[in-house]
């Protein structure tokens, strides 16, 4: 079925998408109303890898409207943070490891203030040779040699999956591909640069509010460095401009927090585009040599991967990119007898890398599905024809030999995309366009994955103002998750949309974990599924005693509870009859794994998506132009049909930038674009015409129904760009954004073996 | 950093006049100081947003005299005797609500911070239609970024646009090159 026209509008129809339209949703840099607020800015470092021979702050306290400076000194708990190795610091004192690097913040009565008392600081440097090229990192000066864990080298980690005897495998291939393969360096670019609110309480504590994305893990990450009791700091993760990954680690908070501590006042501070081009994590590059084999019929026997992704100057969330690269790099979708895929992550001086929609998956599903292509193509074989013969069947095991569970058959997921109308375009092989249309799959899992520590919690209450309120602690960054929770309370409950209010991201609510990993569907749709049955009887026995209706002949439905049709009371009234803790329930519950006896590898919950490009190649300046993407899922039901929509249309876009414009390049470890005008992601006229059609055969009692798209959408467009490309012009890109320069060197090239 | 900020005297301010949203208002301002800049810390309007404040993004786009323009580069002094209308001023306004219900049918917005910018382009190109200007209502959303939704339903919103505004065009007109566009 296709995902369009008045399935869309129906479900958009119900809900209230007025307050952002009109702006009157307030983001967490829109708090300009708070009593005594100051303004923050924070120092960055003036070269990429250098040790710090002084900080002087002293002449910045005596500028105009300074209230407090603050730098490494200053920072009670550890100065350092980080989501899986708390490597960087709050305030670097030693040496700088990156051009973001913050050196000292200050707080002032205007940002102009705050700017001005910045120029006055004195940073010593002492510039030390800058680590730039991943493939020699390892043999060049060690950005973190003072710390044990990372063994005096710039290799932060390395993991190695291994099935069958490669040697044997690749012995018997008939045909066998070699390629090298390359990917960019991409932004987030959400609209909203990151920033927010610090504000002190009367008891020493601190309220945040602040772009983000996990607000429990970030609290206590806070609570560490400002050297506080876990309970003194709260994080509101209200409305936010774009997240994609970007907000997964701090930002702003350590500074906002000590200098709010510091002065007693809230305090703001809102990078501007520079600095957030500047300081933001970024998807890692990955640079990769893949050698695959097959039999004379098209069998997948033997796959080698040798992967270096390079994550700059800390760890953040490298080490699972690298295994969720790893688990890509094994082609899931796909039976191959033996792999060994390996990668390498190591530290350089250009940025940081972290956590991006895709999470290095995207990366290597590129990788892979070019590969398949030109096996096909030397087999000459249809692309197609060679992905039906080594899709794995639903019963199969994953590709890590773990159980899995696919909501359709991956066969039928392919035949849907042969069956796309976009092949039946007739291609212009003369004129100034060249067209062609291509196709690549992916699949993609659900949850942190590989037996790593995955939970979430909710509540449902009672408000006093009579809605059904459910809590979670996800942030909302624009990902349509307050819609999709309002719309499976509604589907479970009965009630109607105006009647149930969301709450999220608040780390004095439930844990729910983080906003990420496509995780937040399944564990709202598995949490809900725990707490409704149970609240609603709570709330029936309770509408039982003030009625006198039977309990069991109550029916929950538009704005309150019916007997025989007719309302009996409103969920005002029930709510102004009770202590509302009463008429509450709350649960958690574990993420979905493999049931299989040992540690959990991969991903249980698998999502698959095909994707078909086409494109327009104009012949004379090697531009590539997206004219439609098609896209056929497999992700279980759809809750919410714009959101579900919305987020295949989005992730697939920002994977065309991926494939087409975008890349964060550095010289000697700094940036060589700062802003937007600069750094080009797509544009409304950029964007293609698209079409989302969604196979689901989930079984009507499947425990796990609804699984989350966020990042499903980037998974194939890449791969399926280039096969478009290559499909027009002959010319297979192997390395991301597609160079127009490349393109045309390979045309030409072409025109002359002809 | 210090290359990139060297500001430290305050620029001395001014009065100035201007039409924000039909009220004539008057405030202090440095010449130079940014139309965004004015009306954020004004704190009644939130619509307009910082997002490159290099014109790029279109986050803060405001109707000045009409045309849409980004607020981030509009100067202090360039406001005497121009009207500034911005969406916190255009409840009322038909060419708005029609935008506005169009966006929100077609669930054309995510994170919603670089919605009311278009919402803003849309209302121009509105009115430039009107006006029996014959470009493409797309036209009108060349400045805006959104990050989010790869543009999807803000296409299908324009499509809607265009059926009611302008019936007599071709509706549906991507930038498909396809002989079958989907």
């Amino acid at each position: 079925m296709t995902l369009d026209g008045d399935w869309v509008r129906n479900a958009t129809s119900r809900m209230d998408l007025t307050p952002r339209i009109e702006g009157r949703l307030a983001y967490t840099t829109d708090q300009r109303h708070l009593p005594g607020l100051l303004h923050g800015a924070i120092l960055r470092s003036a070269h990429a890898h250098a040790r710090i021979t002084g900080v002087d702050i002293s002449r910045a306290r005596e500028m105009p409207g300074v209230h407090a400076v603050v730098s490494a000194a200053d920072v009670p708990g550890p100065n350092r943070f980080g989501i899986v190795i708390r490597d960087q610091p709050v305030f670097c004192d030693e040496r700088v490891r990156y051009e973001g690097d913050s050196i000292a913040a200050v707080a002032a009565d205007t940002p102009e203030q705050a700017l001005a008392a910045l120029d006055v600081i004195e940073v010593g440097y002492q510039p030390l040779p800058v680590v730039s090229d991943a493939a020699l990192a390892e043999q060049q000066v060690a950005l973190h040699n003072s710390h044990e864990e990372h063994g005096g080298s710039n290799l932060l980690a390395r993991e190695t999956l291994e099935r069958g005897d490669l040697e044997d495998a690749f012995s018997r291939c008939t045909v066998i591909v070699e390629h090298h393969y390359q990917t960019p360096r991409q932004m987030h670019a959400f609209m909203e640069t990151e920033g927010g609110v610090a504000i002190p309480d009367d008891n020493g504590g601190v309220l945040f509010r602040v772009g983000c994305q996990s607000g429990h893990r970030d609290a206590e990450q806070l609570a560490d460095i400002l050297g506080l009791a876990h309970d003194q700091v709260t994080v509101e993760s209200t409305a936010t401009g774009g997240a994609f990954g970007g907000k997964d680690e701090l930002t702003v908070q350590p500074a906002a927090g000590l200098l709010a501590l510091k002065t007693g006042r809230p305090v703001m501070i809102h990078l501007d585009r520079f600095e957030s081009c500047r300081t933001g994590i970024k998807r890692h590059p990955v640079t990769v040599k893949m050698t695959t084999g097959c039999d004379a019929a098209g069998r997948l026997l033997a796959h080698k991967v040798e992967a270096v992704l390079d994550t700059g100057a800390y760890a953040s969330l490298g080490p699972a990119v690298l295994e969720n690269y790893l688990d890509h790099a094994t082609a899931p979708l796909y039976r191959i007898e033996a792999y060994r895929v390996s990668g390498r992550l190591v530290y350089t001086n250009n940025g940081v890398c972290g956590a991006f929609r895709g999470f290095g998956g995207n990366q290597a599903t590129f990788a892979v599905e070019s590969q398949l292509d030109a096996l096909a193509g030397k087999l000459g074989m249809e692309p197609s024809a060679f992905r039906q013969i080594n899709l794995r069947s639903p019963g199969d095991a994953g590709s890590r030999d773990q159980t899995v569970r696919w909501t359709a058959p991956p066969a039928e997921v392919l035949a849907a995309a042969v069956a796309s109308p976009l092949w039946r375009c007739h291609d212009a092989g003369t004129g100034r366009w060249l067209t062609g249309t291509g196709m690549a799959m992916g699949a993609q899992g659900n949850g942190l994955g590989d037996g790593l520590p995955d939970s979430g919690g909710g509540r449902i209450s009672l408000s006093p103002a009579g809605h059904i309120c459910v809590e979670f602690g996800f942030s909302d960054y624009g990902q349509n998750i307050v819609e999709s929770i309002i719309q499976s309370v509604c589907n479970g409950v009965g009630c109607r949309e105006t009647d149930v209010e969301v709450a999220l991201g608040n780390s004095r609510g439930p844990d729910s974990g983080p906003t990420s990993a496509s995780r937040s569907s399944v564990l709202v749709h598995g949490v809900l599924a725990r707490i409704l049955p149970g609240w609603m009887n709570l709330v029936r026995g309770h509408a039982a005693g003030l009625s006198g209706h039977p309990e069991d002949r109550l029916v929950f439905g538009p704005g309150g509870l019916y007997f025989n049709d007719h309302q009996v009371l409103s969920y005002r009234e029930l709510a102004a009859s009770v202590n509302l803790d009463e008429l509450s329930a709350s649960a958690s519950q574990d993420f979905p794994v493999a049931p299989d006896a040992e540690q959990p590898v991969g991903r249980y919950l698998q999502l698959q998506i095909a994707t078909v490009a086409r494109v327009a190649v104009d012949r004379l300046t090697g531009r590539v132009r997206v004219t439609d993407l098609h896209h056929v899922t497999a992700a279980g039901r759809v809750i919410y049909p714009p959101g579900y929509l919305g987020q295949i249309e989005g992730a697939a876009v920002m994977g065309q930038g991926m494939a087409l414009t975008e890349d964060m390049t550095t010289r000697d470890g700094c940036y060589l674009a700062d802003n937007l005008d600069q750094y080009l992601i797509p544009t409304f006229h950029d964007a293609p015409v698209q079409r989302v059609d969604v196979l689901d055969s989930t079984p009507e009692d499947d425990p796990f129904p609804i699984r989350g798209v966020g990042e499903l959408g980037i998974e194939a467009v890449a791969p399926a760009i280039t096969a478009a490309i290559e499909m027009a012009t002959g010319v297979r890109i192997r390395r991301l954004p597609v160079d127009p320069g490349d393109l045309l060197v390979g045309m030409a090239a072409q025109e002359q073996a002809l | 950093m210090s290359d990139h900020y060297q500001v430290p005297e305050m620029p001395a301010q001014e009065n100035l006049s201007f039409k924000l949203n039909g009220e004539t208002i008057t405030r202090a301002a440095a010449s130079a100081e940014t139309l965004l800049d004015i009306l954020r810390e004004s704190g009644q309007i939130t619509s307009a947003r910082a997002g490159c404040r290099v014109g790029r993004c279109g986050a803060c786009q405001v109707l000045l005299d009409g045309r849409a323009v980004p607020s981030c580069l509009v100067m202090a002094w360039q406001l005497p005797g121009h009207h500034v209308e911005t969406v916190e001023g255009l409840g009322e306004d038909p060419d708005f609500l029609s935008v506005r219900d169009a966006l929100a049918s077609e669930s054309a917005l995510q994170c919603g911070y670089c919605t009311p910018g278009f919402a803003v382009s849309l209302v121009a190109g509105l009115r430039q239609h009107r006006q029996g200007s014959p470009v493409d209502l797309a036209e009108s959303v060349a400045g805006n970024l959104c990050r989010c939704t790869g543009y999807g339903g803000l296409r299908r919103a324009i499509d809607q646009l265009s059926a009611s505004c302008c019936p007599d065009e071709a509706v549906g007109r991507g930038p498909s090159l396809s002989e079958e566009p989907l």
